[in-house]
């Protein structure tokens, strides 16, 4: 019995996914997760097998989830996502995410990519890998972006700096360096074009 | 061959490279503007140095203009490097900024004039450099029109002392003095309405970019309202036979999820309809991700490579770095790309992750084989899937007149695909 945790905002989509895998005969979903917050905290109480995450959730992001989840306790995680942005797949693959697929993928498929990961395998959908090679490439750096997404929500510099454990006067080096690459004028164009681009 | 291990990623871009140009001619035309203000300083300090000495004056006092007019003309160079970094906005931090630079103009100012004992030399350079600052809009072409009729007057003042007016070399003093101050105004304007124009231009890009974004939604909205209606109907008639056929129903339900599936399908070929990427840019991608999965990758590239066929070589680096990502990546990738007897060649070996009967470049994409039973119709017809395998590289390469061939071994897993140089569109990855 594959032990699942589903994790998705949209409460329609959750209970749809989670009653078509439990039609499935070997599959057990043992917690259904209405945030990143949620999921992480059942994820640590439950362990799971499989935690299946959507990639957009408000909080924190499925591959957040999914990194810290993998860190603390051994369940591999999938995520899912409605528009796989690019830039996703690089992180998530970097916070070990062993699954990767978009929703438009029917319950029986989402079930096979389960139990295939369940048994050790790795599962990237072939959509979403090949929206990832043919992306526009990044100028920027990881810490760049790392500012960039911390900093998306108009945060301060100093919270931005908080955040990352960095210096303040380190993050607006960063947040500099970021515009001369991009050619915009404010850290919120920045924080638009990344968006736009898919790198953060 | 030459290699490189980051295969460049705009090179052969032509649209880059036109942003790239004109980025550069604007740099260009910057340092233009520029060295001529500086210069202009400079000839002035000159041809006061020249009138003074004419006019019979100490040699000292000659050199202190001259020595005081580099130290002038070095001054504005801050100004000007501050007129082009800084915002319009920040006005108030360049007012500070500029404060040195003003103080060794008035310096230079106050020697030169009460060295020389004339009202022009005193004022001029306190001027010139003040209209470097950055004024509020049209307030500088009022400070040069003031400044025109102060050096003016100041030169005619001049010209009645006694000592000064009858040397030949006074009015070409005046002449210069009065018109250095407008004609950096000038050499600024240009600049400004330069930069005006380069935003216009990225203002441009974005305008087209927006309308082809409107015209897609509209697509894609035409394009799901049908499917949607299909869906319902189907739906609808699912409903009225479930109690009297359900076999039938089940079937109705069968085809609105296959509309269902045309219609995402539909919609995500309009999305990437102008979605491509130089083939430089997909191998670097290739091994960014193969990286950030854990294995050692390399890639190289002919310096050439965004010349290859890449609407052909783009589909097999995705499907055959899919391949290897999905296989769990391996201890290492070796992927390369170049031109061998004018044919492209493109390689992708690893070590052979996921156990012996699995084929890292091999695997069918899609739903990697492990649809359960009877799995949906239209489930199987997603983009992956229909070139995916050994086969449909296979005959990608064969309808570009190009072969693939296939190396295994204990340690090695290799796919070779070999596509002639003069076929399919060369630039980028056509959408599969």
């Amino acid at each position: 019995m594959i032990r699942v945790l589903i994790a998705d905002d949209e409460g329609m989509i959750r209970s749809a996914l989670a009653a078509l895998l439990r039609l499935e005969p070997d599959l057990e979903v043992v917690a259904e997760c209405a945030d990143g917050e949620q999921a992480v905290a059942e994820a640590l109480r439950l362990a799971p097998d499989v935690c299946l995450l959507d990639l957009e959730m408000p909080g924190l992001d499925g591959v957040e989830v999914a990194a810290r989840v993998t860190r603390a306790v051994a369940t591999r995680c999938v995520v899912i996502t409605r528009h796989a942005r690019p830039g996703v797949l690089r992180r998530a693959l970097a916070s070990g995410v062993s699954g990767f697929l978009p929703k438009s993928r029917g319950a029986d498929e989402v079930a096979a990519v389960i139990r295939r990961v369940a048994a050790g395998q790795r599962y990237i959908d072939s959509e979403v890998a090949a929206d990832a090679l043919r992306d526009e490439r990044s100028p920027l750096t990881d810490r760049e972006l790392d500012v960039l997404r911390a900093g998306r929500r108009g945060e301060t510099t100093g919270q931005i700096a908080r955040t990352l454990s960095l210096a303040p006067g380190t993050v607006r080096n960063h947040v500099s360096a970021v515009l001369a690459k991009l050619d915009v004028a404010t850290r919120q164009q920045a924080v638009l074009r990344a968006e736009e681009a898919g790198w953060i | 061959m030459p290699t490189g291990r980051d295969p460049s990623p705009s090179a052969g871009d032509d649209p880059a490279r036109d942003v790239l140009r004109l980025t550069r001619s604007i740099r260009a035309t910057w340092w233009y503007t520029a060295v001529g203000i500086v210069f202009l300083d400079l000839v002035l300090a000159v041809v006061w140095a020249s009138a003074l000495l004419q006019r019979g004056d100490d040699r000292s006092t000659v050199l202190v203009v001259l020595v005081g007019g580099l130290a002038w003309a070095g001054a504005a160079v801050p100004l000007l490097v501050d007129y082009r970094t800084l915002p319009e906005l920040a006005l108030g931090r360049g007012r500070l900024r500029a404060l040195p630079s003003l103080v060794v103009a008035a310096a230079y100012g106050i020697v030169a004039g009460s060295l020389s004992g004339l009202w022009t030399l005193a004022v001029v350079p306190l001027v010139a450099t003040a209209v470097l600052l950055r004024w509020p809009p049209g307030v500088r072409r009022r400070v040069a029109v003031a400044a025109v009729v102060l050096v003016l007057g100041l030169w005619v003042v001049d010209s009645r002392a006694a000592a000064t007016a009858g040397s030949d070399g006074w009015p070409l003093v005046g002449f210069y003095s009065v018109l250095l101050a407008p004609m950096v105004v000038f050499s600024l304007w240009w600049w400004d309405v330069l930069v005006a124009l380069d935003r216009a231009r990225a203002a441009e890009g974005r305008l087209a970019a927006t309308q082809e974004r409107l015209r897609v939604a509209t697509d894609v909205h035409d394009l799901q309202g049908h499917h949607l209606q299909v869906v319902a109907l189907q739906l609808e008639l699912a409903e009225r036979v479930l109690a009297v056929d359900p076999s039938s129903a089940a079937e109705h339900v069968r085809a609105a999820r296959a509309s269902v599936d045309e219609a995402r399908q539909g919609t995500r070929d309009l999305a990437t309809r102008f979605r491509s990427a130089p083939l430089g840019v997909e191998l670097a991608n290739a091994v960014d991700l193969l990286r950030a999965a854990g294995t050692v990758a390399e890639a190289t590239a002919d310096p050439d490579v965004d010349s290859a066929p890449g609407d052909v070589l783009g589909a097999v680096v995705r499907e055959t770095t899919t391949n290897v990502l999905r296989h769990g990546g391996g201890a290492w990738a070796r992927l390369s790309l170049g031109r061998e007897a004018g044919s492209w060649r493109f390689e992708i070996a690893n070590d052979r992750a996921g156990g012996a009967d699995d084929e890292p470049g091999a695997r069918a994409a899609g739903a990697g084989g492990a649809a359960g039973p009877g799995g949906s119709a239209g489930s199987g017809g997603t983009a992956g899937s229909g070139g995916s395998g050994l086969d449909g590289l296979r005959r990608r390469a064969a309808e570009a007149g190009g072969t693939v061939e296939v190396r295994r071994d204990r340690h090695e897993f290799a796919v070779v695909v070999t596509v002639p140089d003069d076929s399919g569109t060369p630039g980028a990855g056509a959408p599969s």
